[in-house]
């Protein structure tokens, strides 16, 4: 890689700063001398923390990208979106029923969505939010929930809706709903936990808790590897 | 061949018998429909202000997404959907300036290319109604139909183009094909009340008594519609928001896919009826 | 992007691709282990840890960085300091919003308890949210607690705690299914059934994952259950001194608002620290994998509290960190990704270690494979060594990396690197801290009412954690922890709050002629340098 000592220029909150070429804006903040507290998270593009809104020289245009996973431009201009105060439902999810009824009575705003598909242009994870409000409107959960799972809920769709539907929130409710009442429940899984209930391995186990490490990592040289 | 076709919101939720019996009855006419691989809402509602193209964005795009099939056709059936696609594309043929202030928000340029179809033109275009005739395997003889268009189908005639705007005729000329006999009916192209249901219920089950009697006045044994909306006002109202108990003026209201898939002799659970319906059916031409 | 170099010799791996798809490195036998570790794994560097001379781990070595954290002062005067003041009065005070931390407050709450949680940064902002791979239960008709417990020892160099790993496989199913209750989508077959594959060293494949965001799903369904549930969530508030009472008894912690700047006094009749590891130390001055808030907190508060630490010496590094492109080194490639049967592959393009070998191996293996036997692959940060990715889809076919790991093929095609197509360059990073304060099988310490759970708790993972078997920590610990604070909370008589170890401590530290340093850090410090 040309890591040279080229830099670039940006304006952090409107403040310029000489920051070398080829690093993340999270990295160049901190280069020109902030310490966050807020606006990053876990620096690899899971939390959702640093959500960025930029301009690029000569352009109208307002981007939006994670500070942790986008590259400084020259000129760039750009602050962040610390925290958004966005509606979240708040229910109870046993006693919910997995139906459009559901979806509405929480988020009754996602049927106000317009298709202007801002959300999906901006999504950092290339995710088809427009498309998955979409299908919440008509009540595929199970398309919704799979359509968001990538979601880091960072909020960046939310902030640029005309509407003002949280879709990351509808995601998470729709993501529940098929988790816990519409994919089907692992039986094995159920009676394996009816089985430790019972007690069946504490014997197996309280023996392997008595044996000196020589036993143990004998037994733990011949076991035999599932292929 | 198959023909990309846009269901519509409804059509996945409440209206699934809609959609269960357009896609049987055009799958048994050889007219294969294919959803269209992503879609939202069309919009619901036509914006009043000739201007208020955010409004319009969401149909653009999903004509836009019909026009990358490259098929050139579009088929939906809901009279709300075909109402709002229909003029959003007619815009995009006829309006300079909404073709291009919708361009700005699509991410694919359109022009209009794609031509929407109702599956009623779609039988008369691609099937024929004389031939349609021959193949109906269960003449709907001494069946009489009132035939309701509701207000969205024909108007705006110059944008819809489809047909007379007061006085439409092509269900009709599918329900003579069927066997039956569709009977003239003043309030075919009146308003159900609409989505006054919400906040006027008694306006809207007002309306909806005024269509039914006045089908009920020319002796017909049944109406259909090609909206859902038109059916919920006219099929719940009468006896309940309304308050006045069972109408005499009640009759069974079905969407036309489920009348010709019942002449198709197409299983009822395919087109989502009810058996009772059927039972109605049977007894009115009794 | 690969350079013009790079790429010539990804054509090199091409070349012996095809036999290598037929070929199984032999796995290491228990010596020829234990001698790789010894010669390779950064734990037995030479000069990388100094004996701690204050506390009831004195004597110990720990690598430098944990010991200028223990030897270091508080950073509240503890005399000035009025306890009366008290912001929050509650039954249990858990101290971390990850994963641990948030079952232990759902758990707490279940058990009829007043529970705040406070964290340093925002709810859910934790290694947990980074955690890829997966999460082990032994819930298979093929497999057993019992075999887990023996892979989780054998992993752990048979040096974990019994109790602990009991507990951790017998509640395993258990909380997979609580975790499927709560809507956790993970991944299944039609019927039902748990996807699983194996990760290094386990002998079954019981690793459950969500594709590679197993750990985000699991954090946020936790917090979003946290936040029906109604429970009080205090962030941007670490706790930066734990508060006893005259009776010796943990009795709560002193928040600093990392906003605000002022501290606050929160009183509790049960404390729980979750504050998870410490990759943000940068032992060794390895870059990590870590999350922007693992700076060791609880550790410390802890220690001054009185309570002990265990295999603080022993630090996991990830076999495959992001050796190129630069902008993410050190960042996690998942262990899944060797799971679905990709190699590790040197310069010549030949295989030098069995792929799911236990992560002290393979990376003790790596280092080898570059420092002395010099078949790496040079980048501007060193070197790294071929994972080769791509056969993952001529295994699994086409499209498999794009389904089941999108996130880390979104990472890398951001930069221009297609990995369903292109091998990648790891090297090994900073992940996990093996061990850390002391706990029981019931998540107690050996200070009264304080309880640990997850990454900041030492004994479970012995001298090395096996893949998969953190995320199952968080959530068997976390509860465990969660619903015995609670039930203790209930007879706990509070006497008058007092910060008289934290004076004792700074007095002995004085005596030493140490604490010139402060600590916790809470935050690490990248200023004017390119890091992390």
């Amino acid at each position: 890689m040309t890591a040279e000592k080229k830099t670039v220029s940006i304006y952090v909150m409107g403040k310029q700063s000489e920051v070398p070429y080829g690093v993340t804006i999270m990295k160049a903040m901190e280069y020109a001398g902030y310490r966050f507290i807020r606006g990053c998270g876990c620096r690899g593009g899971f939390c959702g923390a640093c959500g960025t809104v930029y301009r690029k020289p000569g352009n109208f245009r307002l981007k939006v990208g994670l500070a942790c996973a986008t590259m400084v431009e020259d000129g760039m201009h750009l602050t962040q979106i610390p925290f958004y105060p966005a509606n979240k439902a708040v229910y109870n999810l046993e006693a919910l029923e997995p139906t459009l009824g559901t979806l509405l009575k929480y988020y009754p705003e996602i049927t106000r969505c317009l298709g202007c598909n801002q959300c999906t242009r901006i999504c950092p994870q290339e995710l088809p939010v427009m498309n998955y409000i979409a299908t919440a409107q008509r009540g595929d959960i199970e398309a919704t929930a799979h359509q968001s799972f990538d979601c880091i809920m960072c909020g960046l769709c939310a902030s640029r809706c005309p509407a003002e539907i949280v879709q990351y929130n509808v995601g998470i409710l729709a993501r529940r709903l098929y988790g816990r009442h519409i994919a089907p429940r692992a039986k094995h899984l159920a009676e394996r936990v009816d089985e430790i209930r019972a007690g069946k391995f504490d014997a197996e186990l309280d023996r392997l808790m008595q044996m000196s490490k020589e036993e143990l990592q004998k037994l733990y040289n011949a076991r035999d590897i599932e292929q | 061949m198959s023909i990309p076709y846009f269901p519509g919101c409804t059509l996945h939720v409440k209206a699934k018998d809609l959609d269960d019996s357009t896609r049987a009855a055009l799958a048994a006419l050889g007219l294969e429909l294919t959803e269209l691989p992503e879609w939202t809402c069309c919009g619901a509602v036509f914006p009043l202000a000739q201007d208020n193209y955010m409004g319009m964005v969401a149909a653009a795009r999903i004509l836009a997404n019909a026009a990358k099939l490259g098929d050139g056709r579009l088929v939906t059936v809901c009279s709300f959907c075909y109402h709002v696609l229909k003029r959003v594309n007619f815009a995009f043929r006829n309006r300079t300036e909404a073709r291009n202030k919708l361009n700005e928000y699509l991410e694919e340029h359109y022009n209009g290319e794609v031509t929407l179809l109702h599956p009623l033109e779609l039988i008369r275009d691609d099937v024929g109604f004389d031939v349609l005739q021959d193949r109906v395997y269960r003449r709907l003889k001494g069946l009489k139909v009132a035939c309701y268009y509701g207000c969205t189908l024909s108007r705006p005639a110059e944008e819809m183009g489809f047909g007379e705007p007061e006085n439409p005729t092509i269900m009709e000329e599918l329900v003579a094909a069927l066997g039956a006999e569709p009977v003239g009916f003043s309030w075919k192209t009146k308003c159900c009340g609409s989505y006054q249901v919400l906040n006027n219920a008694a306006l809207a089950a007002d309306r909806a008594q005024a269509v039914l009697e006045a089908a009920s006045r020319q002796g017909a044994h049944v109406i259909i519609t090609s909206c859902p909306l038109c059916r919920y006002n006219l099929e719940r109202l009468p006896v309940g928001a309304a308050g006045k108990g069972e109408s005499e003026a009640r009759l069974p209201v079905l969407y036309f896919t489920q009348l010709l898939g019942i002449a198709l002799q197409l299983p009822a659970t395919t087109l989502g009826l009810d058996s009772h319906y059927l039972d109605a059916l049977k007894e009115a031409r009794a | 992007m690969y350079t013009p170099e790079m790429l010539r010799l990804i054509e090199v791996v091409e070349q012996t691709r095809e036999k290598r798809l037929q070929e199984t490195f032999p796995r290491l036998t228990a010596e020829e282990k234990t001698n790789l570790l010894r010669s390779y794994h950064p734990d037995y560097m030479e000069g990388a840890m100094r004996p701690l001379k204050i506390g009831p781990n004195a004597g110990e070595k720990l690598p430098h960085a944990y010991v200028d954290l223990f030897e270091s002062r508080s950073m509240i005067d503890a005399d000035g300091l009025s306890l009366d003041d008290i912001a929050y009065d509650v039954d249990v005070l858990v101290i971390g919003g990850g994963g641990a931390g948030t079952a232990a407050a759902l758990l707490a709450a279940e058990e009829g308890a007043d529970v705040l949680l406070v964290t340093k940064l925002r709810h859910g902002d934790a290694n947990t949210m980074m955690a890829e791979g997966g999460i082990q239960a032994a819930d298979k008709e093929n497999d057993s607690p019992a075999l887990h417990y023996l892979d989780a020892m054998g992993g752990g160099g048979f040096y974990n705690i019994p109790e602990l790993v009991r507990a951790l496989v017998n509640d395993a199913p258990l909380c997979i299914q609580w975790l499927e209750s709560l809507g956790c989508m993970f991944s299944k077959y039609p019927d039902g059934t748990m996807n699983t594959i194996h990760g290094g060293g386990t002998s079954r494949k019981r690793m459950h994952f969500a594709h590679d965001y197993t750990g985000a799903e699991i954090m946020r369904t936790l917090r979003d259950e946290a936040r029906n549930r109604g429970i009080k969530v205090v962030e941007f508030s670490p706790a930066v001194e734990l508060i006893k009472d005259e009776r010796g008894q943990c009795a709560g912690a002193v928040l600093y608002n990392l906003e605000t700047e002022q501290f606050l006094v929160a009183r509790a009749k049960t404390v729980i620290i979750a504050t998870g590891g410490s990759g943000r130390l940068h032992i060794n001055d390895s870059p990590t994998t870590n999350h922007y808030g693992a700076t060791a907190d609880g550790l410390v508060i802890a220690y001054r509290a009185g309570a002990k630490l265990i295999y603080l010496d022993a630090t996991q590094f990830h076999p495959t960190g992001v050796a190129f492109p630069e902008q993410i080194v050190g960042q996690l490639v998942t262990e899944k990704v060797r799971g679905l049967g990709a190699q590790l592959v040197n310069i010549d393009g030949e295989q030098f270690i069995y792929p799911l070998e236990t992560r002290d191996a393979v990376s003790s293996a790596i280092i080898r494979e570059c420092r002395e036997r010099q078949k790496g692959i040079p980048v501007p940060s060193g070197y790294g060594v071929w994972l080769d990715s791509p056969m993952i889809e001529i295994i699994h076919g086409k499209g498999t990396i794009e389904k089941e790991l999108p996130a880390m093929f979104r990472q890398y095609i951001r930069f221009g690197i297609n990995m369903a197509e292109q091998p990648i360059l790891v090297y090994p990073t900073l992940h996990y801290q093996n061990g850390g304060i002391l706990i029981n099988e019931f998540a107690e310490t050996q200070v009264p009412n304080l309880y640990v759970a997850g990454e900041a708790s030492g004994g479970v993972h012995g001298r090395n954690r096996l893949m998969g078997n953190s995320l199952l920590d968080i959530i068997v610990f976390g509860r465990r922890a969660g619903k015995n604070a609670a039930q203790k909370a209930k007879t706990v008589q509070l006497g008058k709050l007092t910060l008289e170890h934290v004076r004792r401590y700074n007095e002995e530290l004085a005596k030493q002629g140490l604490g010139q340093r402060v600590a916790p850090i809470l935050l690490p410090d990248y200023r004017g340098k390119i890091s992390g």
